[in-house]
């Protein structure tokens, strides 16, 4: 029955007596606690998106300075609250609903501590609203209120509020964050000895990284507001960017892990994908959780006063412990992928696994576009920047911006993208408005904002323009010069850009349309979720329950063993991205040494 | 098992792995030590690294040393100044480049004092004749970074703001006149 206010239906699923039902896709035994807080804050996170793609389009039309839509002050302004909505807001709201996802529901158990889950839903929009709210007051006095964007550099004036918003903000996510914490120790209590699924395995190294960067925000927030009032007068620039960047990069390394742990869950669901080692999958995650955080240290390449060993040490995560786990499921995904499908003989020839692969599911290829454009622009780049010496030619251009566009926009907002599509039919049990829509738009939407992270990047390395500013092409004020020889190259930015937001602002029609108009799902009717087709049986006639498909109880065979299964379509993918990797590195270092000689 | 939505049963550690992972694994932990090898090698054979002495300064005895600089330095009709000797200063505030525009030679190698009056700024700089060739360096106030730099090209050099500082960092921007 539908509580009374439920007026669009979205919370009335059928459960059993314990208040459970089975997932006919996944075979998951879920709990209505669980699921009814997965919409919640995953419907939440689609309207930040909304709010964020709005303030991109304003942002990107004014970098494109043919249009020049805002003033300085509004750009500043305008760039914050996209900072914030996209980065923050979205992707942490869509970030609980996975920690959901993956520990209470993947494991069927009930969501514990069910007030941690709403109270932090409150405090989280409090903190959310408060950010707008002190964003959006800006005078823009540059010595007395300035706008935050994303950073919020120490001693840049800024509104205390806005500070104390990013904490109470923290205070939410912690709060929600509690009962997946909770639901591993009770099932680790329940079940000594057991191995957790290597997708609670993903989503815990993903909170564990949260932790550090829950830390790490305190420390900075709070010590901005010490020092504000008075408290601190010995926190400086250098200390807040350390501890900023703590939370600033480590909140994109939380990122990294929770789509990589939807990318195991969807090549499995949906394209029949295994895992081919587990000892493999799991030594990558734990070399995340040591060493990703060093990568706070990327954002203090070309700062003073840190001795250049310490930035080797750090910027290298120690010898490249995190590069060498990204290197690692840059492997184990695909090949999974490719010996799963090769056992279910689906694969022939070398790229058969790829080809016979259901991508017109969006489900699909969100994940797979995901992978690609992450790995060969998101994560070459990132090491490259992260580079002492290169990082001079990178360190605030747009390049830089182009660069985590390419991570957090074509790898986690597209995965994101993908679970949502997936809460959409198996949770809310809705059609898409447009199947048809829906399979373009992860088409249209990753080519568009894949040639907007390479126009980026291009405009910043090989002309050197700088980010967060609104004027630099057609004019800079107070002077003759301008790097009007970009100005082309900005003109195919505005272009693409507009175009990648459009395919932005699709997904958000065909979220809510299906969400509001979409025909309800009956039993069996999410049959073309299931890789290749599956046979799932309703369990009885009266009940939507299913039995759990044959196809992915093919992963639980033991006789025949998915790691002796051929992976060499996926091992001539790597040699390519490898090879890309470094000629990339070696067109950048060329471009290093051309320069003027410059250090110690 | 090989599910990764079940919990692994028996001895999964000691599983095999595809001689083709094992392979890939190589190739990683090969590339990773090429990545560092290179950057900590460079440090000492190359000829671009990002580093210098870096000492605490407050902004009254940076502006002290900067004045002292202008003071000494001979003053062109343009506006730009010659330094006495080797050391220059590009010192930001909000919102133009205090030390600039400055005259500098090829060939000589310069001791570039960086840093900040009030906020943190980005230093990022470019010959008008190649843009692609761009350095750039972050700058904070409280740290006065010594960074050595030698120009092998004429030319009119041009130093952005790239970190925001306040409305009205669209315009920050100064000069450096390298001549022969």
């Amino acid at each position: 029955m539908a509580h009374r206010f439920d007026v669009f239906g979205w919370f009335d699923n059928e459960f059993d007596a314990d208040g459970f039902r089975e997932c006919s896709v996944t075979g998951f035994n879920v709990h209505r606690s669980v699921e009814h807080y997965v919409k919640l804050y995953g419907v939440t996170a689609v309207v930040f998106l909304l709010v964020g793609g709005l303030f991109a389009l304003t942002v990107a039309l004014t970098r494109w300075e043919t249009v020049a839509l805002l003033e300085a002050g509004d750009y500043y302004r305008h760039l914050s609250m996209h900072a914030w909505s996209m980065l923050i807001f979205w992707i942490i709201f869509m970030e609980i609903a996975i920690l959901y996802v993956g520990g209470p529901m993947v494991l069927g158990r009930k969501l514990p501590a069910k007030w941690a889950a709403a109270v932090g839903y409150a405090v989280m929009l409090l903190g959310a609203i408060l950010i707008y709210y002190s964003i959006w007051t800006v005078s823009g006095d540059p010595t007395a209120d300035n706008a935050p964007l994303l950073t919020a550099y120490v001693p840049l004036e800024i509104n205390p509020l806005f500070y104390a918003s990013a904490i109470v903000f923290l205070v939410g996510v912690t709060l929600a964050a509690l009962p997946f914490l909770l639901t591993i120790w009770f099932e680790k209590r329940a079940n000594p000895g057991k191995t957790l699924p290597l997708v609670t395995f993903g989503a815990f190294v993903a909170s564990m990284i949260a932790v550090q960067s829950i830390l790490g925000g305190l420390i900075a927030f709070g010590g901005a507001l010490a020092w504000q009032f008075g408290y601190a007068p010995w926190f400086d620039a250098g200390i807040y960017r350390q501890w900023f960047w703590i939370i600033g990069h480590g909140t994109q390394q939380i990122n990294l892990v929770a789509m990589i742990t939807v990318w195991y869950l969807f090549t499995h669901v949906i394209g029949g994908a295994e895992v081919v080692s587990e000892k493999v999958s799991r030594t990558a995650f734990i070399l995340y959780l040591f060493f990703i955080v060093m990568g706070a240290a990327h954002h203090l390449m070309v700062d003073p006063g840190l001795s250049a060993g310490w930035r080797i040490w750090n910027t290298s995560y120690a010898f490249y412990g995190a590069t060498f786990a990204s290197l690692i499921h840059a492997f184990t995904i695909p090949a999974g992928l490719e010996a799963g499908r090769r056992k279910r003989g689906k694969g022939g020839g070398l790229f058969g696994w790829l080809t016979s692969a259901p991508w017109k599911n969006p489900v699909f290829s969100t994940s797979i576009f995901a992978i690609i454009l992450f790995g060969f622009l998101g994560g070459i780049t990132g090491v490259l920047m992260g580079q002492l010496q290169l990082n001079m030619s990178w360190h605030n251009t747009f390049a830089t911006v182009g660069h985590f566009h390419s991570t957090v926009v074509l790898g986690t907002t597209l995965t994101f993208m993908g679970v949502v599509y997936f809460v959409i039919r198996t949770m809310f049990m809705r059609e898409f408005v447009s199947p048809k829509l829906a399979t373009l738009q992860p088409y249209f939407y990753a080519s568009g904002m894949a040639l907007t992270a390479l126009m980026m990047m291009y405009v910043g390395i090989l002309y050197g323009i700088p980010r967060r500013t609104n004027e630099v092409v057609e004019n800079i004020p107070g002077t003759d010069f301008s790097i009007q020889g970009a100005a082309p190259l900005f003109d195919v930015f505005g272009v693409v850009a507009v175009f990648a937001i459009a395919g932005g602002a699709l997904f958000v029609l065909l979220a809510v349309g299906s969400l509001l108009f979409g025909k309800r799902i009956e039993s069996g009717d999410n049959d073309d979720l299931v890789a290749d087709g599956g046979s799932a049986e309703p369990r009885s006639a009266d009940s939507r329950a299913l039995e759990a498909r044959d196809d992915l109880a093919m992963a639980e065979d033991p006789e025949d063993p998915v790691h002796a299964y051929e992976m060499r379509g996926t091992f001539v993918l790597c040699l390519i991205f490898l090879a890309v990797f470094v000629v990339a590195y070696v067109l950048n270092w060329y471009l290093l040494t051309q320069l003027w000689s410059i250090g110690a | 098992m090989t599910s990764p939505i079940k919990p692994p049963e028996g001895n999964w550690w000691d599983q095999p792995v595809n001689r083709r992972e094992s392979i890939w694994l190589g190739l990683g932990v090969g590339w990773a030590l090429v990545l560092f090898g290179w950057m900590s090698a460079f440090t000492r054979i190359g000829d671009q690294n990002p580093i210098g002495e870096t000492y605490r300064v407050t902004s009254e005895e940076l502006r002290e040393s900067v004045d002292a600089f202008k003071a000494e330095a001979e003053e062109r009709d343009d506006g730009a100044y010659v330094p006495p000797g080797d050391d220059i200063y590009v010192v930001g505030m909000q919102f133009a480049w205090d030390g600039l525009p400055v005259v500098l030679e090829t060939g000589r190698e310069y001791n570039f004092h960086l840093g900040s009056y009030d906020v943190q700024h980005g230093f990022s700089i470019r010959p008008e004749h190649a843009y692609s060739q761009q350095i750039n360096l972050h700058v904070t106030p409280g740290k006065e970074w010594i960074v050595p730099m030698e120009f092998d090209e004429p030319g009119t050099y041009h130093v952005l703001c790239n970190e925001f500082c306040g409305e009205g960092h669209e315009g920050m921007h100064g000069e450096i006149y390298v001549e022969d």
